[in-house]
Formats: structure tokens, C-alpha cells, sequence
């Protein structure tokens, strides 16, 4: 935002400059380096013609059970009650509480025109897996949370570096101006693990953090004042300051972030009512909030957030994550209590989402990914009370996409004959990114970001390839 | 389903008797060598590129320049794999497809079990020392040998611990440590998870078995090798030459020359025929040097002395009494700690656990800067502090000696995760190692060593291996084969004065709390018993007495048998005692909670007055024979390459004296000392650049080098070339002096210049990196929290010590806990990195991982939102109307007239004041209106007129005018 030039200058004569024509020119404001200058959420050209224009991110925290879901594994009731082989073992977490192979305990069956086996866990998801993709052959690279979260996040098992959803902003900007281009939904009963970091621009400009919309009270963090004045009080608090700032500019010509800053004022006036309006679900039909699960205790407040997510995208949001009560899906110790209430809690409000999206023509545009950090072992953990679940399983896990771009009714890669490790088609967790970051439109080796003099990526330096197998 | 508990010794042994491996088999010559003939050996045959020959499974383990081109048995380790992967390689060829890389993987994965390379080569210590280091180390290795045996060398193995050899050469069977892997036994089950150790995978035992079978031979030349020389063409990029002192060029405007910074600056406006800007006016250079120096704006008092202040050197008296303030340490010290990495938590996992000592190294950085402790003596403390002193034989502790010693918490501040059970791993360990020889490198180097880690760096000259050597500087002290966590890594040194404070605080509460528990244990204990008693019943009676023993001992301090015993009457021995978690006891004996129960709230609250100890966070050297040190190979912690030893990259080494560590007494290598004396020997050529470059770009908000921690190939040429090298070497002339910079560049017409921009000049010089104007800056987040207390009188200055608490509001803001004076400022404020303060976060303050080099600027609005509608700028205006009206009572222009010099460090103008007078009655008018209709209980016109002066002072914290510095 250093240089100001003729247009900047010829456009403020007579003082009729208009904050959407000024950000217009802002944006294509560029370094005599070639490097980006200005950081604002203006949308971009994309690299090349994207399937997806917006992304919801399912986040299921804690790892859910590819055995127990996604990924049917009769040979491991062949195994049943053999002790793990070392290197399974070696693996673990919890290295006193290990178990034998243990099948589901679930019935898989087929569903759909293509066939897909899921478990019975998921009567919801059954219903439109002819909709989606499910990738088989997920890796890791940790066994533990923090370091897998900030891996599947942000492509490193390290905090630092800045999140899917902040890259794509920063690639692509986003939409709709009155409102956050990359927008958090977390779970009032729980915060994720690693908490805000999930959704942290990183070295990239705050600009592309995530902002938290909430579910209950103003969404975004004092979007308004805890005491509400009246409309005309507040506008004259607004005009005095629209005054000052005005004056103070116009003793200052050609300084193109003064007239920015005006115009943010603006646009944070402008939020207050679109996010608000966004947030009140209350215009959407009984029919639509029952498809939800909203009727239901159990599925009510999910179900509010993910009907928020469609809300969010048809306004032009272009990303938006869905976080999950703190880490619902890491069934150690007691598998069926604990991974059937993150079933109930979920299947049936997503499962209303792929076809709300679809009944209203988003889900071409839209891509809906459905996945945790990693999977979980096909071994019992046995605990005290002689319960059982799993350990964390990094080397072999499952993830489903659905719509902006990807085929539907599709498998894709294969674990071993355990369910443990992923040997067919594998895709590492760069191989996700660089195949969502490509259904945008962005090539996944040209988003780049100077730090230090290097250009940093979301892939890094790791090998990444796009999944073109999975794309429609 | 029946599901059996085993124990993973059980699990471990099955497997060695050969129960069933899952997996796909592949074998080379059927499966792998006709895809390498098809795609490969044409470059990687007999002419092999990079060394590489892929024809023979020999070949591919030997592999070339890069190391091993797979690691059987783990594909995703494998270079080979990963370059087919991402259509890497073939070069120039399409890429495989998914069925041959899925034979290539599964013959890697295999080729770890099947033996397949048994035959190809021969196993010695270096492919056996990471299993030793990794598995075994922690308990028979530096720090301690469990039965004493000692794993570490060829000597040690042979001789052995309690129970013999641990080793027969040419027979794994007879081997000690053979047989108590394969039988579950070592690592033993029950401590691996507190030691972080996982047991050894089947290749690794497979390995261990086919070393030891070939008469456990020695490490092949592993005698580390200097890197050769570098090419001149590699050295001769300018920032590895060292900075000449060139003549002060003459200009035509002489007269626009206050001092030698001018005329390196003119001469290349002039050329573009351009000058400077005119002199900024008088309170505009008052409020732009106290910002800059200070990180506020100046009082009412200061801007009147100022103006009253008519004789010759007005200025230069300001800028000096800035220098010499408390609060220039506060606002620079924020400006290094950014480099740093400053944090008091150690993040990377939930706990986000608290570092207790960490602001003492905070405080170092502000008294050094406020003493103007000379540069080169600041980094050799940050570096070595531990060696300058004896700390182990100081006979009274001094002031400077916790500073010299709290110094190293320099190389202490990133993220470090490794107290976690799950993420101490010894691959993390080098993680907080990589991270901090990244702020090494780019705070005070500026080049760029991270790539290296991985790889040569593809730009600069700067190997793998010297990467390695660079990291072994510091391994004496972070050493991640013997480890201190961060909860385990302090030196115990203190000030008498601080060790008497605490022993003040809490001894008396220590008191209460012995007394407090006496009575809880009182109440707890018989419970315990009786119900110990009931349970005891119902177990054989030769039982009761050894379990009753086991249930007083605490679970460390119980036995081998005793623990066997416990574990197979785990349920009978869940019982809470007095000692137990509050939750339990409350659990098991809910008949306690109204007894017991306040008297566990009670001691609680007495426990959190207590204060810790004096301690130091700081690096300091571990002693004894430090773990060797080795290149890892693609920087995996578990593919040790060639032996490195200590030593400086050689695109420096070449221009500088030797890097000669010296052992300065007994327990200290002297490795960091020697390399602090390297890094700041007259005519280094990067370290008074790099430092003079920052200082530049915190006073003219770019530097002369646009990339501060970049001055390798990559980075961007200096703008001014001269006047960059005329600064690194005046810092020199000036004894390091940092203040003296300061005072010299911000006494140059440069610096004194306005920020209005001059049409004509904005098209020669478009992104002023000439200097043609001074560029309209905006505070950082620092500045605008400190300045909003410091105008509106809710400052707290207290300096140094334990930082102020922040607490997440209701609503999710998080904010600054206030003390009973104010607020403190930022830089007093926790750094709690799960739970930065929403302010400074909104307004780009950085979330180190692992430092911040340079802040970036957003504009945004959720800026506008948090300083709109945010009770915490709203509570500060208001507290400053109700002052306003105090002082000024019943004299609404004088009201007015403060708040624009205390917010704006100005005077209204009688415009500016007729403006706001009509914009307070009409902001009155809707307050009255709104206290009316909101049924106000206290005075509606007296309460009226303040919120409305409260609105107007709120609008004055929000204007552009306060936030950016002309």
C-alpha cells in the first residue's frame, strides 16, 4: 500500500471516491518487485477455471474409526483376538492398554446405485453416497493430535504456518465483502484441540485468519457493543467518527491506507447486518430445520451450525470449517457409547446438508469434505473398566468429499487387509490439500508466499500430487 | 466377542515366532527391477547420475549424493519413493503409474522384514547407534544405566550390566539384548509411555539380530570430514563481503545535509532529481520520535515544554531525553523479543503449560537496551551467557549475574512441546533444535539455514552438512539424545533479595496450608481405611498385608514386585487417598464434600500465592561427553547420515577469523562462547548489517534491505548500498552503541522530513525507496494498546517481574487482567500463546512459531469492530470524559480541548473545537433521549453529558490521527 499513483489521486477528485471503486484499485496494487502489497479479501482470479467456488470442511476431531465406518475389513475377522504385530504395536499411544485385532462390531452393508459399503452407523450418509467420494487411503504422519491437527490444517506437524482456509483466501479472496471470507464454526460444548490455532493466518496477513462466528448471542466477537444503543445514537458515534477521519485525510492526499481505513469502518458497519441477518435462522422453513435435526435434542445444535455453513456459502463465503465438540471422535476406551453419540450426533444433519446443497444447485460449486486427523487401529484398547475402543491410527484412514468437482458414488485407494495402513493409491495429507487447493482453481505450486525471502506454500517442500482419480 | 487384555511383551514375542506378517509380498527381480530397467537405469544405470545407481538392491541401499535411496521396510522414508511420488522422477518422463508404485512401495515395505537385503550389505554401529540412541538411550545411556549397563559404546556393550554382556558377537541368539527385546522385556512395557519410547519396530529388531550376527562390527569412517572450500564465484555475493567503509559523497543541496546519512540519501534523490521534504513541523516530530522511541505518544506537559522550549537544539535535547527514558527499553526490548520468539508458554500441545521464568529474560532485554549495553556484548550473552560466569561458584549473586545467565533464554523461547508424553519424541527434540537455529539465523545472521536442514540449500552456498555442524554448536546444551524438557531445564539462580521475598511469601502460607491438610488427611483417611479394609476382605488373606503396604506407597516409589502385584489388583486398589484428585475422593466418599471440601478450596487458593522460587529459563551447557552429532538424512531424526563437528557456514567462514571453540573451566565446551566471539569480530560481514538494517526499519518503516532476515542470494539488494555499509561500519566506531544510532539517524534531515506526499515526487519515486518524504506509519499493536492507556490516564508503569494475568471475557475476548493501579503494558502482559489478547491479535501483533522477523499491516474490519465496539476502548474513553469533566467542570470547550491534546498531543484548533461542541449537544441530546427511554435511574443530564463527552473521546481513540504517526 505504499505507492500512490495517478489513478489514486485522479479518483479522489471531488471527493466522490467510492470505498468498493477504491478497493477495486487497491487490489491490483502491485510491488515494482512483482510481490502483493496490499492484503484484502477482494476476489481474485483464480489460476485456472475452479470446479469448487466454496469449501465446507467438516472437521470431525479426534479421529473417527475408519474400521468402524468407512472401511470393511473381513479378513480382520479372521484375525479376531490375535495379538497385533510389532509394528502395529509400535505404533500405539497408549502402550499399557493394548488389545487384540478386533473387527467391527458393526454391520457394513451397500448402499446406493454405486454400491458403496458403509457401516450401519451412518443410516444418514447411506442415503447419499451417491454423492460422494471416499478416499480409503488417507496417511499421516504423527500418531498424536496437536502435531496431526496442525498437519491436516496447515500441511505442517507444527504450529506457525497458516490454514487451509487462509491460504484459499489469500489465493482467491472471497465473494461477499460484508462478510469474513473464511469463516470458524466451533462447538459451544467444546473447543477443538489446538483451539484458535486451527484456523491462524500464520506468517500470512491477519487479514486471512479465520473469523469464529458463534452460535448463540451477536456471531463475530463485538460486532456489537454488550449495551445496544439506539440506531440514531449510534449513527451519530459513527458520523463524528466518519468526520474526523475524513478530515484528517483530506489533509493528507495520495495516502491510499487512510482512505482504506475509512472504508473498513464502513464495511464493519455493514457486517453488523449481514452477519447478523446470516446467523437468524428463523426465515428458513420447519421442513428445512426437521431435515437438520433441529426438532431433535440430539442433533439440534449441530444441525444449526451446519444449516449456518449452507447460509454462509450461498451468501459467497468462500470457506468455511465446522468444528466438533472437542474431540468426539476419540474412542479409546469405550467404542460403542462414545463413536455412537458422534454418529447420532452428526450423520443425519450431514447428510441434510449434501442435499440441501444439492436441491438448491450448490453442490456443483461447493466442495464438502468430511474428515478427522487421522483413523484409529483396527487393535482393542482395553481399559480399567474393561471397556474397549481404539488407539489412534495415522497410517491408514478415510475421508469423504462431496460436490465441487469430485465424482460421486466413488472409492478411492484401499489399507491393507487389516485396515491399518494404507497401501493402495495412498494420499498423504499434501496430496488433500494440493487436490482441494487444484478444485479451486489454484495451482497448488504457484500459491505462494514470500517468507524470509523463500516462497512458502501449503504444500511445502513435501511431494503433493492431485488426486485426479477422484476428480468428476 | 471375547476380547483379551495381552501385554506388549506377549504381542512383541508372538510376532518374532512368526505369527502371520499382513502384507503383500514383492520381490525385486520379479516385481521392482523391470520397472527400474524400464524407467530408471537409463540415468541411474552404469553412468549413474548423482552417484545414484538403482540396478541391484545393493546399489539402491548404498544410493548417492542424497543418501540411501530407500529405507527398507518405511516407503514414506524412502527418497526413491517420494521423487516417483510427485512425478519428480522420472525427470522429463510421465509419471508412474499408481500399480508400479504400489510395487516399489511394497517391496520397500517388505525388504525391511524378508531379509531380501541381507545379503547385499554389511550392518555396522552407524545403522545400529539410532536404535540404541532412540530406544534404549533414556535409561542406559548418559543419564542414567539401569543395571549398569551402558549402551553407548562398543567397550561398555561388551562389558555389559548386572546380568552380563549385553552382546555375543556372531550370535543374536545368545545375545542378552536380543533375547529381552524378543521376550517383551526391554523397553519395559510399563514405562514407555512416561519415557516416551516406543518399542523397536521388526525391521529394527531385524537389523539389531543380522548386526550382531555379523560380529557387531564398527562404525565404517565415520570420522567427520571438513567440507571443501568454496568456489570464489560462491563467495562473491555482496553480503558475504565485509562491509568497507566508503567516503561520504558530496551533493549539490548541501545545505539539506544535517549529517553523513543525508548525503548517501541525496545523492541518489538528486540523481532522480529529486530532494528531501520540507521539516515536519515541530509536535509532529515530538509525536513521531516519542512513538518511535517509546512506543507512546507524548504527554500534555511534554508537548507544552516542548513548545515552551525556543533555544538552539530543542530537538536533539528530545531525542535525547527519549533515549534516556525507561520506557525506550519497554518499546525496543518488544522490537527484539519479536526476534526472539518471546512467549511465557510453551504451546504445541493443549496444555499450552505456562512458563514461569520466562519474563526474566524479558526484563534482561529492557535493562540491557536501557543501558545501551554494547551490541556485540548483548548477542555473546544471549549466546553464552552461561559461560561468561562461573554460576556454579558465585559467591554472592549479583543483579548482572541473573542477567548475564537470563540472557541465554534467547535460544529458550520457541515452541516446545517436548514435556508432552506424546510429543518428546527424539524427532521433536531436533524440532525445537531446527527451530531455534532458525531465530539464530534469522534474527542476527540474516541468511536463511532452514532449507539446509532437509537438503543443500538450492541458493545459497550453504551445504546440508554445514547445517548439521551449525546445529552442533549448541548440542552440548540442547542435546536431543539427552534431553531436558522444558519443565526440567533451569539454572537455580537467584538473587538473596528474591529467595528471601518468596521464603517471606510462603512460609506463612506454606504454614496454613501443612495445617490445612492435616485436617483434610484427617478427615479423608479413615474413610480410606474402611473401605481398604472392606475391599481387603474379599481377597486371600496371605494377600491382605502386602496389598495394604502397597496401597501406602506411593506409586514411584513402589517396587518391581510390588507394581506386579498392583497391576493384577488394579480395582482393588482404586481407592482415593488423601493425597488423590479432589474429583475422586469427592466421587468415592460423597459424604466428604461439605467437610472436606472447603478445606480442598481453601488450600487450593493458598497454593496459588505461593510464589515459585527464583530460577533462570536459559541454555546452558549439560557437561560430560556430549552425544555425537550427525547429518540426518531429508532431516529425519531416524536416518542418520556422515559425522558432523561444530563449525560456522563457509560462505562467512571464509571472510572472518576461525571458529576455535576454548573450554573457558571445567564443564563448559566453550562451543557457543567461540561461536558469539566469531559472530561479532570486527568485519563479520553480515552481523552490524543485519542489526542496522532493523534499527533502520523500525525508524523509517522499511529497511535498506527490504528482506531483514535475508541477505543471501535471495534476498533483496540494498537499496543504499554505501550508506548500509557506512552504518555497520559507524556502529563499529561507536562501540556497538546502539543508542548512538539512534540518535544519529534520528538527527538526520531524513528522518526530520514530513509524510505529506509531494505529487511530483510520488511519480520519480513512487514506492519511496528513495526517502523523499517520511512514510505515514500506523502504530503496531503494542503502541495502540499502551497509548490508549497512556491517554487516557488508565496506565499502570510498573516495570519487570511476573507479567500481568489475561482472561477470556464471556463474550470470547480475551484481555489484560488489571492491576489495582491500571493496566501494565503490553510488553508486562502474559504471552500465553493459546490465549493472545484480542487487541494486540486484531491489530497484527504475531503469534511466534518460532519468531516473527518483521510484522505485516493489515487494514481490516474487525479492527474497526474491536476498537468500536469493545468494552475496553469504550471503559478508557469514558473514564477520560469523566476526568475531562472533573478538571474542567462546567467548561465544555476547555473539556474538548484537553481531550485532543492528551488523545492527538495537539492543540484543538478553534475550528476543530466550535465542530465538537455542536457534535456534544447533539450527542447529548440522544444520550438524554436514550437514559430516558432506557428509565435511568441516577441524573439523565449530568450522566448525558458525560457519555456524550465519552462518545466524543472514543471517537477521538478511533480517528486515523491517533493511529498514525505523520
Amino acid at each position: 500500500m505504499k505507492r500512490p499513483n495517478r489513478r489514486d489521486f485522479f479518483s479522489r477528485i471531488g471527493d466522490g471516491i467510492h470505498g468498493a471503486a477504491l478497493a477495486w484499485l487497491l487490489q491490483g496494487e502491485l510491488s515494482a518487485s512483482g510481490g502483493r502489497t496490499t492484503y484484502d479479501q477482494k476476489p481474485r482470479d483464480p489460476h485456472f477455471d475452479p470446479k469448487a467456488k466454496s469449501v465446507i470442511h467438516l472437521f470431525m476431531n479426534g479421529g473417527p474409526s475408519q474400521v468402524d465406518l468407512f472401511d470393511y475389513k473381513p479378513e480382520l475377522e479372521k484375525h479376531a483376538g490375535a495379538p497385533a504385530p510389532r509394528d502395529l504395536a509400535n505404533q500405539l499411544e497408549f502402550t499399557d492398554e493394548v488389545g487384540t485385532l478386533m473387527p467391527s462390531p458393526y454391520k457394513f452393508r451397500k448402499h446406493g446405485q454405486c454400491g458403496m459399503e458403509i457401516s450401519d452407523l451412518l443410516p444418514g450418509l447411506a442415503t447419499v453416497v451417491d454423492d460422494i467420494t471416499l478416499v480409503r487411503s488417507m496417511h499421516g504422519e504423527h500418531f498424536n493430535h496437536e502435531p496431526s491437527l496442525y498437519l491436516m490444517h496447515s500441511g505442517r506437524t507444527l504450529p506457525g504456518r497458516p490454514a487451509l482456509g487462509a491460504w484459499t483466501v489469500y489465493g482467491l479472496g472471497t465473494e461477499n465483502q460484508n462478510l469474513p471470507g473464511y469463516v470458524v464454526l466451533d462447538d459451544p460444548k467444546g473447543y477443538p484441540i489446538n483451539d484458535l490455532q486451527n484456523w491462524q493466518s500464520g506468517w500470512l496477513p491477519q487479514v486471512y485468519q479465520g473469523t469464529k462466528f458463534r452460535a448463540e448471542g451477536p456471531p463475530v466477537l463485538n460486532l456489537r457493543r454488550d449495551e445496544e444503543l439506539p440506531g440514531p445514537l449510534a449513527e451519530a458515534e459513527r458520523s463524528l467518527v466518519r468526520r474526523l477521519n475524513r478530515a484528517h485525510r483530506d489533509q493528507r492526499p495520495m495516502q491510499p491506507q487512510l482512505d482504506a481505513r475509512i472504508e473498513s469502518y464502513e464495511l464493519a458497519a455493514r457486517m453488523q447486518m449481514a452477519a447478523t441477518d446470516v446467523a437468524d435462522l428463523s426465515s428458513e422453513s420447519e421442513a428445512t430445520k426437521e431435515m437438520y435435526g433441529m426438532d431433535d435434542e440430539r442433533t439440534r445444535a449441530y444441525g444449526a451450525r451446519l444449516l449456518l455453513a449452507r447460509r454462509l456459502v450461498e451468501r459467497g463465503v468462500r470457506f468455511v470449517q465446522v468444528f466438533i465438540e472437542y474431540q468426539i471422535w476419540d474412542n479409546h476406551l469405550n467404542l460403542d457409547r462414545e463413536l455412537g453419540y458422534a454418529c447420532r450426533k452428526t450423520d443425519k444433519p450431514v447428510a441434510a446438508l449434501i442435499r440441501d446443497l444439492k436441491q438448491r444447485g450448490l453442490l456443483d460449486s461447493t466442495l464438502v469434505i468430511w474428515g478427522g486427523e487421522f483413523g484409529r487401529m483396527p487393535l482393542a484398547q482395553v481399559g480399567q473398566a474393561g471397556t474397549s475402543g481404539r488407539d489412534h491410527g495415522p497410517a491408514g484412514f478415510s475421508i469423504w468429499m462431496a460436490g465441487g468437482g469430485v465424482k460421486g458414488g466413488h472409492v478411492h485407494g484401499a489399507t491393507d487387509e487389516i485396515g491399518h495402513k494404507a497401501v493402495e493409491d495412498r494420499v498423504s495429507v499434501h496430496d488433500f490439500h494440493a487436490t482441494m487447493l487444484h478444485l479451486l482453481g489454484l495451482d497448488p505450486e504457484r500459491l505462494v508466499f514470500n517468507v524470509h525471502g523463500l516462497d512458502e506454500r501449503l504444500i511445502g517442500q513435501y511431494p503433493a500430487r492431485v488426486v485426479r482419480e477422484i476428480l468428476a | 466377542m471375547g476380547i483379551v487384555r495381552v501385554p506388549v511383551g506377549v504381542v512383541a514375542a508372538c510376532m518374532l515366532l512368526g505369527v502371520p506378517a499382513v502384507g503383500l509380498s514383492a520381490s525385486f527381480e520379479a516385481g521392482v527391477l523391470p520397472i527400474l530397467e524400464r524407467r530408471c537405469l537409463a540415468c541411474h544405470g552404469e553412468s549413474p547420475q548423482g552417484g545414484l545407481r538403482l540396478g541391484t538392491p545393493a546399489d539402491i541401499l548404498e544410493g548417492g549424493q542424497s543418501g540411501a535411496a530407500i529405507v527398507p521396510g518405511y516407503p514414506d522414508r524412502s527418497l526413491m519413493l517420494a521423487k516417483i511420488v510427485s512425478g519428480q522422477m522420472p525427470m522429463g518422463g510421465a509419471r508412474l503409474p499408481e500399480s508400479e508404485i504400489h510395487a516399489i512401495r511394497s517391496w520397500i515395505d517388505e525388504a525391511g522384514r524378508s531379509g531380501e537385503l541381507a545379503s547385499a550389505t554389511r550392518t555396522t554401529e552407524t545403522d545400529v547407534l539410532p536404535i540404541f540412541q532412540m530406544r534404549c538411550g533414556r535409561c542406559h545411556g548418559k543419564r542414567a544405566q539401569e543395571g549398569d549397563l551402558d549402551l553407548r559404546t562398543a567397550e561398555s556393550r561388551l562389558k555389559g550390566g548386572k546380568s552380563g554382556p549385553a552382546l555375543v558377537p556372531g550370535n543374536p541368539d545368545e545375545s542378552l539384548l536380543i533375547q529381552r527385546i524378543a521376550d517383551g522385556e526391554m523397553p519395559p512395557p510399563d514405562m514407555l509411555f512416561e519415557n516416551n519410547v516406543k518399542t523397536p519396530s521388526d525391521t529394527e529388531v531385524a537389523l539389531l539380530r543380522k548386526w550382531i550376527a555379523e560380529g557387531a562390527l564398527p562404525a565404517e569412517d565415520d570420522n567427520p570430514v571438513p567440507e571443501p572450500p568454496l568456489a570464489a564465484r560462491d563467495l562473491s555475493h555482496w553480503a558475504f563481503q565485509a562491509p568497507a567503509r566508503p567516503e561520504v559523497p558530496q551533493v549539490a543541496n548541501a545545505d539539506q545535509v544535517r549529517n553523513p546519512i543525508d548525503a548517501f540519501l541525496l545523492r541518489r534523490l538528486e540523481a532522480t532529481g529529486l530532494g528531501f521534504s520540507p521539516e515536519a513541523d515541530g509536535l509532529a516530530l515530538l509525536r513521531r520520535a516519542s512513538l518511535d522511541l517509546t512506543g507512546m505518544p507524548p504527554t500534555p506537559a511534554e508537548v507544552r515544554a516542548y513548545q515552551g522550549d525556543t533555544s538552539p537544539g530543542r530537538y536533539e535535547r528530545m531525542v535525547d531525553r527519549l533515549l534516556d527514558s525507561e520506557e525506550y527499553g519497554e518499546r525496543w526490548a518488544q522490537i527484539w523479543l519479536d526476534l526472539a520468539g518471546y512467549a511465557d508458554s510453551e504451546g504445541v500441545i493443549d496444555e499450552d503449560r505456562l512458563r514461569q521464568h520466562a519474563w526474566r529474560y524479558r526484563d534482561y532485554v529492557i535493562r540491557a537496551l536501557n543501558a545501551d549495553k554494547p551490541y556485540d556484548r548483548f548477542l555473546t550473552e544471549q549466546i553464552a551467557g552461561d559461560e561468561l560466569i562461573d554460576y556454579a561458584n558465585l559467591e554472592s549473586v549479583t543483579q548482572d549475574d541473573v542477567d548475564t545467565l537470563a540472557a541465554t533464554g534467547f535460544l529458550r523461547m520457541t515452541p516446545d512441546g517436548t514435556y508432552g508424553s506424546a510429543t518428546g519424541s527424539i524427532a521433536e527434540r531436533f524440532n525445537v533444535v531446527a527451530d531455534e537455529m532458525e531465530v539464530l539465523s534469522s534474527a542476527v545472521m540474516g541468511v536463511t539455514v532452514g532449507c539446509a536442514r532437509c537438503h543443500d540449500h538450492k541458493y545459497d552456498p550453504l551445504s546440508q552438512k554445514e547445517y548439521y555442524s551449525l546445529s552442533a554448536v549448541f548440542q552440548t546444551a540442547l542435546d536431543p539424545y539427552d534431553w531436558r524438557d522444558p519443565t526440567e531445564r533451569f539454572l537455580d539462580v537467584g538473587l538473596r533479595s528474591e529467595y528471601e521475598a518468596a521464603r517471606r511469601t510462603n512460609e506463612p502460607v506454606q504454614e496454613r496450608i501443612d495445617t490445612l491438610k492435616k485436617e483434610f488427611d484427617a478427615l479423608v483417611t479413615p474413610h480410606f481405611d474402611r473401605e481398604l479394609e472392606r475391599r481387603l476382605a474379599e481377597v486371600p488373606e496371605e494377600l491382605r498385608e502386602a496389598l495394604r503396604e502397597i496401597a501406602g506407597t506411593a506409586r514411584k516409589e513402589r517396587t518391581r514386585a510390588q507394581n506386579t502385584l498392583a497391576k493384577q489388583h488394579e480395582e482393588l486398589l482404586k481407592i482415593p487417598n488423601a493425597d488423590g484428585e479432589w474429583h475422586q475422593i469427592a466421587e468415592a466418599f460423597p459424604e466428604l464434600k461439605d467437610t472436606a471440601g472447603p478445606i480442598n478450596t481453601r488450600i487450593k487458593e493458598l497454593k496459588a500465592e505461593l510464589i515459585p522460587e527464583p530460577r533462570i529459563r536459559g541454555v546452558y551447557d549439560l557437561g560430560g561427553e556430549p552425544s555425537r552429532t550427525y547429518l540426518l538424512q531429508r532431516g529425519d531424526a531416524q536416518a542418520i547420515g556422515q559425522r558432523v563437528l561444530p563449525g560456522v557456514p563457509r560462505m562467512l567462514a571464509a571472510r572472518t577469523a576461525a571458529y576455535e571453540p576454548e573450554a573457558p573451566r571445567e564443564g563448559t565446551s566453550g562451543n557457543r562462547l567461540a561461536f558469539a566471539q566469531w559472530l561479532t569480530q570486527p568485519g563479520h560481514p553480515l552481523t552490524a548489517r543485519v542489526m542496522m538494517n532493523r534499527i533502520w526499519l523500525n525508524h523509517f518503516g522499511q529497511g535498506i534491505v527490504s528482506t531483514p532476515s535475508n541477505f543471501g542470494l535471495t534476498g533483496a539488494a540494498p537499496t543504499h548500498p554505501e550508506l548500509l555499509d557506512w552504518l555497520a561500519t559507524e556502529f563499529l566506531r561507536q562501540g556497538w552503541s546502539i543508542k548512538a544510532m539512534h540518535r544519529m539517524i534520528m538527527t538526520s534531515a531524513a528522518y526530520r522530513q514530513s509524510s505529506l506526499v509531494d505529487p511530483g515526487a510520488a511519480e520519480r519515486d513512487p514506492d519511496n525507496t528513495l526517502l523523499s518524504r517520511m512514510p505515514l506509519r500506523r502504530m503496531d499493536a503494542e503502541a495502540l494498546h499502551d497509548s490508549i492507556l497512556r491517554v487516557t490516564g488508565r496506565l499502570d508503569p510498573q516495570r519487570f517481574g511476573r507479567p500481568a494475568k489475561v482472561t477470556k471475557k464471556e463474550n470470547g475476548e480475551i484481555v489484560p487482567d488489571a492491576t489495582e493501579k491500571g493496566w501494565r503494558r503490553a510488553v508486562y502482559v502474559l504471552r500465553k500463546r493459546r490465549m493472545p489478547v484480542t487487541l494486540l491479535e486484531v491489530f497484527d501483533a504475531p503469534k511466534p512459531a518460532p519468531n516473527c522477523t518483521e510484522r505485516r499491516e493489515s487494514n481490516v474490519a474487525p479492527q474497526a469492530l474491536q476498537m468500536m465496539n469493545s468494552d475496553a476502548a469504550l471503559e478508557h474513553a469514558r473514564f477520560l470524559a469523566g476526568r475531562l469533566i472533573d478538571e474542567h467542570a462546567g467548561r465544555p470547550d476547555a473539556q474538548i480541548g484537553s481531550a485532543y491534546m492528551r488523545i492527538l498531543s495537539r492543540p484543538a484548533t478553534s475550528e476543530e473545537v466550535k465542530l465538537a461542541s455542536a457534535d456534544l449537544a447533539a450527542l447529548s441530546e440522544h444520550w438524554l433521549r436514550h437514559l430516558d427511554e432506557s428509565r435511568h435511574l441516577g441524573p439523565r443530564q449530568q450522566a448525558a453529558r458525560w457519555m456524550a463527552l465519552g462518545s466524543l473521546t472514543h471517537a477521538l481513540l478511533n480517528s486515523a490521527e491517533f493511529l498514525y504517526i505523520d
